[in-house]
């Protein structure tokens, strides 16, 4: 169990496992980044992305990861929506007014979807599923390769253009000070529109690449939520590098974890993981490190 | 409490007359109605829906801290009374210890979480929920995990349940009723408007936090209990459930946060809603509380109970969730 062989083959499952988790994780930090509120609504639209791509594969043939990209304009508009139609309205009153209606929001996506497609598993076979590629000795599956190629593909693009545009930095500048942003002209409510596009654009695509690796339900998505918020605590909530770091420490943790343990816990511990890193480091890994330096 | 005292305050609130009134109107209706079986059931299930809602509402309406994690306090009081009944207990001795199990373990996740602000709170115990039913579909010597329990067969009659549901109702809401009346209670709406002002004020915001949860975790336990006996069955998904954890949310959200009968008629509703959607559409309740969910956060923070003391021309009560009207929009932010 212990063999050198088995311990870096589950390394290399895990690295690949963690660039899924960073693409799912990385919109709820940029939404909580610019207007601090906290995206419960996150694991609908991850859930929504993938029944979306079940749906272009059903209608069109549309391979899985063509789906996942069809997600992104789809659901960049209609996060864009959700924001200027209903979370712009309570951002005034208290934070947890914001949270629950994006809970009531997430109830209402995995209902609707229980409405239309029922609670079977649905799944979707390519011609590669089960094709494996081989990779210093050991065999990969070809899908969690090109699910981890997609994932921090579009994790970099969206990196570099957030770095280079001007509506790119105006949101950073909105994430490290609202008020200064505004002084500076910056359009924050149009920001706020813009994050939450492409929080909800992330989440989709991310449920269409998951699509290729696992079958789903509409009530599929809670525990990939918890661990989304895992991961963006543990990341700091909002640094890109963050959530990088957050998703490897997630997806590592569980997946050793399976030497030590019953397979079924592993759920629990990245809950207890997600408890624990509220309480103890709510600034992230890295208040640790400076904590230690200081 | 001289009699003086009792009219002043009944003067002052004339819904707490209200309160008693119904009991026992509501205590009547098995003696009424005794063969009916399908509304003793129905009644059952509404007054313990109104005994958690009531109950939630002490944390989650009263201090402001939103749990997603009842179904924790509510599954361990259900096994709780089903180990102890297995064991040769009489089921009404389990209840109370329901409780005390439920209390305790609220405490062990209270203590820690209840430090965070509000939303934070609320993820925490999402974690904390789901991690205690993936525990318990595990500890398959103890909970018979994925299979269940079977409890014995013996059971009161249907009227007893109702009764003993109806005592759970009462007892919650004297229970809520108390501490909103109370310093304890104004403490508790204090630390939920801000934080810091209230501690600065000497109010022992960490203590009451705790104390509000544990009160609640306790009644919800036992009504945890008595569920069990009732369902003559124990299983982690239905007593652990996340959806059982959400109920409690939208009853209280529904009926109107923070207010003492907002948790009561979102009970009613919430039950009626779910038991005639149930046969045809199984998870259609939840749609539909969703949009009410979100309709009352846009229009209406106060709820049900809001809206009806709107139409009665009364709306003078603050609003419970937004900021106080004329404040600055960023005066939560200026808060931080």
């Amino acid at each position: 169990m212990f063999t050198a062989q088995n311990l870096i083959s589950i390394g290399i499952a895990a690295l690949l496992t963690a660039g899924l988790y960073a693409a799912m994780s990385y919109g709820l930090a940029l939404i909580y980044g610019v207007m601090k509120v906290i995206n419960l609504s996150n694991a609908g639209f991850l859930m929504l992305g993938a029944f979306m791509t079940l749906v272009y594969s059903d209608a069109w043939h549309l391979d899985p990861m063509l789906g996942a990209v069809v997600n992104l304009p789809v659901f960049f508009l209609a996060g864009w929506l959700l924001y200027t139609l209903l979370v712009r309205r309570v951002m005034a009153a208290l934070p947890i007014a914001s949270l629950l209606l994006l809970f009531a929001v997430w109830l209402v996506l995995q209902n609707v979807a229980l409405l239309i497609w029922g609670s079977d598993d649905h799944s979707i076979i390519t011609a590669y599923t089960y094709k494996a590629v081989e990779i210093l000795g050991f065999r990969v599956p070809l899908t969690r390769l090109l699910v981890f190629a997609f994932a921090l593909g579009a994790l970099g693009v969206l990196h570099v253009v957030l770095g280079r545009t001007y509506l790119g930095k105006a949101l950073r500048a909105t994430v490290q000070d609202p008020q200064a942003a505004v002084l500076a002209g910056i359009d924050t409510e149009r920001i706020s529109a813009l994050a939450f596009g492409l929080g909800t654009a992330l989440a989709a695509f991310a449920g269409g690449l998951l699509t290729l690796l696992f079958s789903f339900t509409p009530a599929f998505g809670t525990d990939l939520q918890l661990k989304s918020f895992t991961i963006i605590v543990l990341g700091g909530l909002e640094s890109f590098t963050g959530v990088m770091v957050g998703a490897a420490i997630v997806s590592f943790a569980e997946s050793y974890a399976v030497l030590f343990m019953r397979a079924s816990l592993q759920n629990v511990l990245s809950y207890a993981l997600l408890v624990v890193a509220l309480v103890v480091m709510p600034g992230g890994v890295a208040q640790l490190w400076t904590r230690h330096r200081s | 409490m001289t009699v003086d005292r009792v009219r002043r305050v009944l003067a002052s609130r004339p819904g707490l007359l209200m309160a008693p009134a119904l009991v026992i109107a509501l205590a009547l209706v098995p003696a009424l109605r005794p063969g009916d079986i399908t509304l003793l059931n129905l009644g059952f299930f509404t007054l313990l829906y109104v005994a958690q809602g009531v109950s939630w509402n002490i944390l989650g309406g009263f201090a402001g801290y939103v749990s997603f994690g009842y179904a924790a306090f509510y599954g361990l009081g259900a096994y709780t009374t089903a180990l102890l009944w297995i064991a040769g207990w009489h089921p009404v001795l389990t209840y109370p210890v329901a409780g005390l199990v439920a209390a305790a373990f609220s405490l062990v996740v209270g203590v820690p979480t209840l430090r965070l602000s509000g939303p934070y709170f609320s993820i925490a115990t999402i974690g904390v929920g789901e991690a205690m039913r993936i525990l318990m579909l595990n500890l398959d010597r103890i909970t018979g995990g994925a299979s269940g329990l079977n409890l014995p067969t013996a059971v009161p009659s249907k009227a007893w349940f109702y009764e003993a549901a109806l005592v759970f109702a009462a007892v919650a809401f004297a229970a809520a009723a108390w501490v909103r009346g109370s310093r304890f209670g104004l403490g508790l709406s204090a630390l939920r408007l801000d934080q810091e002002a209230a501690e600065s004020l000497g109010v022992r915001t960490a203590l009451f936090k705790n104390l509000a949860h544990v009160l609640s975790a306790f009644l919800v336990g036992a009504c945890g209990g008595l569920f069990a006996t009732y369902f003559q069955y124990v299983h982690p998904d239905t007593d652990f459930s996340f959806t059982e954890s959400i109920s409690l949310v939208l009853i209280c959200l529904i009926g109107g946060l923070g207010t003492l009968w907002g948790p009561v008629v979102g009970a009613v509703i919430f039950f009626a809603v779910q038991n005639y959607l149930q046969t045809s559409y199984p998870n259609l309740y939840l749609l539909v509380y969703g949009v009410l969910l979100i309709l009352v956060l846009l229009f209406e923070p106060r709820g049900l109970a809001g809206l009806a003391a709107r139409l009665r021309g009364r709306g003078s009560a603050a609003p419970r969730l937004p900021a106080p009207a004329g404040a600055p929009p960023d005066g939560a932010e200026g808060a931080e």
